[in-house]
């Protein structure tokens, strides 16, 4: 029993899901269920005047904003997003109604009868309508700036992704009673389901139960929408009092759901008179679609990680969430770090060439060090081991070597990015939002039951949980249990979201499991309950953005090599290497799975992944049209953990992730803008965009 | 309205039905064989693969009617050979799981390549599978896999 | 009511066709997606359905002293092994869709499916492939080039089935090919280029380029191939300018969601001087 926690073992849910015998949400069918479709705008902007809808056969429903029994708002952070459309439609796909009954074949029947009356509006596409700005700062930058010797500017863009997991999202919903309803889905967030859905029917808490169905990816795509439908759902239900199955199809879900934020970021360095970067100032938008949703979250988040692995003494920071009238933006993997990691990875980067240095040793220099001082005036409190983790990066590479050589080749390219994740919520979220509670179960067999609300959506946490109580308990596996949650039966120990599942509630887990070995004895029932408390040392101000905004931080290396080519302007992946600290892998093969995914979703984020509207409609709306990598697509990855233990979590676990997306796309930019030797300030870097650059003989 | 006859996991099957249906809502709907997904419904995800006479196809682009006398096998017929043991360990073992919606698809385009080229190259994995898409594992740890299947299933293929 | 009907030979599927017309259905790839319905509901074809896929007759290679014969259902993963079929058509099935889709999928389909963006088209149009029509009554043959018409559109009657792929027998020193699309496997192609040449003593004495996805049917010019058909190996480097300019006005790519005219137009151009450049190196090879 006394073997080391990351030795793997076999997933605890694989077989189930290799037979097929799984449950995804679109495989459970109640009897008597009825089905349920949206109606959607097919305008971004407009007032409605009038839905008119066709005569009704019997058994047939149609649901709408009328049928709201609380506030007709998503509960979240602010009460901006509608459930169904009021009296003006602000996007594409806006829901309008949901229409409900037996047979699909007279639902999209009715649904093609209904006629809506609305007057088109202007719609907003620019980024013009700031709904949420913030700006902190660091040191003092005003005087650092006025006494640069240069000031350096540059402006990045990356483009919209698209979460593309693989299992669309649906709910399926039945009355338990009059009152109660009872919903299952494809979820991250079992309690910010149930919440909204509180609010939405304006019940007792104890009237709405949310369960887990297996959930096929989800990547942040999972975090927040999932509320929205089951709003609808929920309010259908009850009207209805009838179990109802709504499921997106493919080109529902990649019209409607969330995506990740397109942005534009603008870096300026102030040089000093030996070439030093002596502060930053940096600009961030977000195009945060129709509804700001977690979009203000998402810019802090984005801001925080300015000066990405790196320390800078002076920095002005200000963003700003925009409204456009597109669909609404949200969570994805990474929750804004992507974003700004590109951008200052790349400003790095360009800045060395503009002042003739070698990137690698520019970037070097500056390499944020424990007991640094982090972009918001806390603390890198625990040893920072990335030095000994860019050696091994380079070295697996040939990284140096490489570099050398493709001075003078053409068309080859290598790329290195290094990278931090937040662990955890941004600031004083776990504390002041989420409060975690977990819940740890013995009966008198003396089988161990984890409570908890985490989702196990394919990253491992049925497996690392239970491990992590198996471990302490020094049980055996096969005795320690994990189902889908339930929220009649777990405590809410928080969302599914910002790799905090692993840290904190994997922490609280193993603080449970130390205390009921403390109180053990055989064959007696036992309940154990553990709460969040925010160690003493973290402060955070909300308002100034200054403080430790988190716990922990994990770190990384991405290298990334391609080849260009001449003729048809296409990358072609060559080979990916990583190296990385996430504290202590609670199960190794799982922790390099992250890798691998998170990598690729990260790399193809930088050069293949394309997503575009015209007019609020986005044009990439399948899977044929939306491209995201093959088997083919990808090179074969190599993957290197060091173990660095950070004191509060499991095992001295940290967060994995998000951590393995975030620096994928710098270094795959990086790589490409080697091997055509023209800066890349745009992603995705697409053969299209490629071309311009070669063609171009300005830069 | 048409008499529909063919094989599916090892039983002979009639069934009287509208023969434009995809097969894939067939087996879902007519036959509760939830393992096949639907991920996209379009043919470019493989959530859906079954083995149709042994090879690999999507059953969301299939009409029931070109399964008319011929063999049909989903991923819980497979899931009873010797075969998928092999394949299903060494997916197990390598980490090729992660949220399992791509999986058997993914399963079933493995042993329609093995079944053709029971000692394939990596670089013929990739092709192998290039039609399932998985947006979780970024494919390394299923190459791994099939490559270790290969191996300890000498003979079975 | 719509009509279903699965024949169990060539002669009934004429016969029914010669009553009324039928949506044809092959390896269905094509046709199942675009008369595609909501998720659990039949396809919304408009017209009685046919299908074709496993009919017997219509399986098959074959080959006789002047062309290679594919029986129109012949599923492109069986070309795909034949060693009768064309390396470079190989080439081409290899980089279609995916290997699920190639169990079904039928060069007929790529055919009266008639898509600027066909991939199997591109070669076919290189080696002047003909195709026969056959109804209850007649047969007739006629080149591929005539037999599509525009992007969707063909020549081919509603009492007539395509049976078969008749591709003469074309002598060539080497090929190549280029697929553009997305990504490297499973995607639809933005734009694609095959070319064949012959060399005798030093001679250009044939080449072929054909080129997909730049305009409403694929791209084939005799008459620019014949400017530079006899020239000396030497002197081709020199004739890349003239004809990309004699391509040009032919290659119209259109803006959608997988690419754009100006990448497709430049890309197209590239291509030409790759594949004459790859022709010059490969006659340069001792
Ligand atoms: C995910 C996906 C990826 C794809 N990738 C590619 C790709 O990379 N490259 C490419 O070129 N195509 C691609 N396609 C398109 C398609 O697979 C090909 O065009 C294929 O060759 C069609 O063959 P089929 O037998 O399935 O056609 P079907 O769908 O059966 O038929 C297509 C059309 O041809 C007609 N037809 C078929 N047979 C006959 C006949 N004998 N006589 C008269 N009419 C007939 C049908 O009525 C229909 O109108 C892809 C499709 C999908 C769904
Ligand atoms: S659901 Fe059939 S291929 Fe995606
Ligand atoms: S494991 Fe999730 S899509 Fe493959």
């Amino acid at each position: 029993m006394h073997k080391d926690i990351s030795q793997s073992i076999h997933k605890l849910d694989a077989h189930a899901r290799m037979q097929g015998k799984a449950q995804y949400v679109g495989d459970i069918d109640i009897k008597g269920m009825l089905h349920a479709i949206t109606l959607r705008s097919p305008i971004a902007k407009g007032i409605i005047k009038a839905i008119h809808y066709p005569p009704l056969p019997s058994g047939y429903t149609i649901i709408d904003y009328r049928d709201i029994p609380g506030k007709n708002f998503v509960k979240m952070i602010f009460e901006d997003w509608k459930i169904f459309a009021e009296d003006t439609v602000e996007h594409i796909g806006e829901p309008i109604a949901l229409i409900v009954g037996e047979d699909k074949r007279v639902l999209y029947d009715i649904h093609d009868k209904i006629i809506c009356d609305i007057q088109p509006l202007e719609p907003l596409f620019s980024y013009q309508k700031s709904v949420i700005d913030y700006q902190f700062t660091k040191g003092n930058p005003d005087p650092v700036f006025k006494q640069a010797k240069k000031i350096i500017k540059e402006t990045y863009e990356t483009g919209y992704q698209e979460q593309a997991y693989i299992e669309p999202q649906g709910f399926i919903g039945y009355p338990e009673t009059a009152e109660k309803v009872t919903l299952i889905g494809s979820v991250q967030c079992l309690y910010y389901v149930k919440n909204a859905v509180v609010s939405a029917l304006d019940t007792h808490p104890d009237n709405v139960r949310v369960i887990q169905a297996a959930v096929g990816g989800a990547f942040g795509g999972k975090e927040e929408y999932p509320s929205l439908i089951a709003c609808q759902l929920a309010i259908a239900i009850r009207k209805t009092q009838k179990p109802i199955k709504l499921i997106f199809e493919r080109e529902e879900d990649m019209s409607v759901t969330t995506k990740r934020h397109p942005s534009k970021t603008t870096m300026e360095a102030a040089i000093d008179a030996d070439n030093n970067i002596v502060g930053i100032r940096a600009k961030v938008a977000l195009d945060g679609g129709a509804y700001i949703g977690l979009s203000g979250v998402v810019l802090s988040r984005a801001l925080i990680a300015v000066t990405n692995a790196y320390t800078i003494k002076h920095l002005a920071v200000s963003g700003d969430v925009f409204k456009t009238n597109t669909v609404p933006n949200g969570a994805f993997r990474g929750f804004g770090a992507p974003q700004m990691i590109f951008a200052i990875e790349m400003f790095m980067h360009h800045l060395a060439k503009q002042l003739n240095q070698d990137p690698y040793s520019f970037r070097m220099q500056y390499l944020a060090k424990q007991g640094d001082q982090t972009s918001t005036s806390g603390l890198f409190r625990d040893p920072i081991i990335m030095p000994k983790m860019i050696q091994k990066a380079t070295e697996m590479a040939q990284f140096h070597d490489k570099v050398k050589a493709y001075k003078t080749m053409p068309n080859r390219g290598i790329g290195m990015s290094y990278f931090l994740h937040g662990c955890g919520f941004t600031g004083s979220g776990e504390s002041t939002h989420i409060n975690a509670q977990v819940k740890l179960r013995k009966d008198d067999h003396d089988h161990v039951y984890i409570l908890v609300a985490a989702v196990d959506m394919g990253q491992g946490a049925k497996t690392t949980l239970i491990k992590i109580v198996s471990h302490t308990l020094e049980i055996p596996i096969e005795q320690v249990h994990f189902d889908y949650p339930d929220t009649d039966d777990v405590p809410d120990s928080g969302p599914t979201v910002a790799s905090r599942t692993a840290m904190i509630v994997g922490g609280l887990v193993n603080q449970a499991a130390l205390e009921m070995k403390s109180l053990w004895q055989s064959k007696t029932p036992l309940e154990v309950i553990k709460r969040y408390k925010q160690p003493e040392w973290i402060v955070w101000d909300e308002k100034t953005f200054q403080g430790d905004a988190y716990p922990a931080y994990s770190w990384g290396v991405n290298i990334v090599e391609v080849e260009v080519s001449p003729i048809t302007y296409q990358v072609n992946i060559i080979g990916i290497w990583s190296v990385y600290d996430v504290g202590k892998a609670l199960d190794e093969t799982i922790v390099l799975g992250q890798a691998d995914g998170g990598t690729a979703q990260g790399v193809a984020y930088g050069y293949l992944e394309v997503m575009v509207h015209e007019q609020g409609q986005l044009k990439q709306k399948n899977m044929t049209d939306y491209i995201i990598p093959t088997a083919v697509d990808m090179a074969p990855t190599q993957t290197h953990l060091y173990d660095n233990p950070f004191a509060l979590g499991p095992y001295g676990a940290k967060g994995a992730g998000e951590l393995t997306l975030v620096g994928g796309a710098p270094a795959v930019a990086m790589a490409i803008e080697m091997a055509i030797k023209k800066p890349i300030k745009k992603i995705p870097a697409t053969p299209e965009y490629i071309m311009e650059l070669m063609h171009d003989d300005d830069h | 309205m048409m008499t529909i006859k063919f094989m599916l996991n090892g039983t002979e099957q009639t069934i009287k039905t509208d023969p434009s249906r995809r097969l894939l809502d067939v087996l879902r709907k007519d036959f509760n064989l939830k393992g096949s997904k639907e991920g996209c419904g379009e043919g470019e995800c493989g959530a859906c693969a079954i083995l149709l006479d042994g090879h690999i196809t999507n059953s969301c682009c299939l009409p029931l009617a070109s399964v008319h006398k011929r063999s049909i096998m989903t991923i819980e017929g497979y899931a009873k050979t010797a075969r998928f043991d092999v394949l299903s360990n060494s997916f197990a073992e390598a980490g090729a799981v992660q949220c399992g919606i791509c999986t058997p698809g993914m399963i079933l385009a493995a042993e329609s390549l093995l079944n053709q080229n029971p000692a394939p190259t990596d670089a013929q994995i990739r092709i192998g599978i290039s039609g399932n898409l998985c947006r979780c594992t970024g494919y390394n740890m299923i190459v791994k896999a099939i490559q270790s299947a290969a191996k300890r299933g000498e003979g079975l293929w | 009511m719509v009509k279903h009907l699965i024949p169990n030979t060539l002669n009934e599927a004429l016969e029914a066709l010669s009553k009324h017309p039928y949506q044809i259905i092959g390896g269905g790839t094509d046709a199942m997606i675009q008369y595609r319905n909501h998720s659990d509901l039949s396809p919304r074809f408009k017209a009685h359905v046919m299908y074709i896929m496993n009919l017997k007759a219509l399986q098959g290679i074959s080959s006789n002293d002047a062309a290679i014969i594919i029986q129109s259902m012949t599923p492109l993963e069986t070309l795909n092994s034949h060693a009768l079929v064309p390396p470079l058509l190989r080439k081409v099935i290899l980089e279609m869709a995916s290997p699920a889709l190639r169990y079904v999928a039928t060069l007929a389909g790529n055919i009266v499916n008639a898509s600027p963006a066909g991939d199997a088209l591109v070669p076919l149009y290189l080696w002047d492939t003909e195709v026969v029509l056959q109804s209850h009554q007649n047969s007739r043959k006629i080149r591929l080039s005539e037999c599509i018409t525009g992007p969707k559109k063909t020549g081919i009657r509603a009492d007539e089935l395509l049976t078969q792929i008749i591709i003469p027998k074309h002598d060539e020193s080497g090929h190549y090919y280029q697929k553009v699309g997305g990504r490297r496997a499973d995607a639809i192609a933005k734009i694609s280029f095959a070319g064949t040449y012959k060399i005798n003593n030093n001679t250009l004495t044939d080449i072929r380029m054909a080129f997909g996805a730049v305009s409403a049917t694929i791209v084939r010019q005799r008459d620019i191939e014949n400017m530079i058909i006899g020239l000396n190996i030497n002197d081709l480097s020199t004739k890349i300018e003239q004809l990309q300019a004699a391509y040009a006005p032919y290659i119209q790519p259109i803006d959608d969601q997988r690419s754009n005219r100006v990448y497709r137009k430049q890309v197209a151009l590239n291509l030409i001087a790759d594949f004459i450049n790859h022709i010059i190196k490969e006659a340069s090879r001792p």
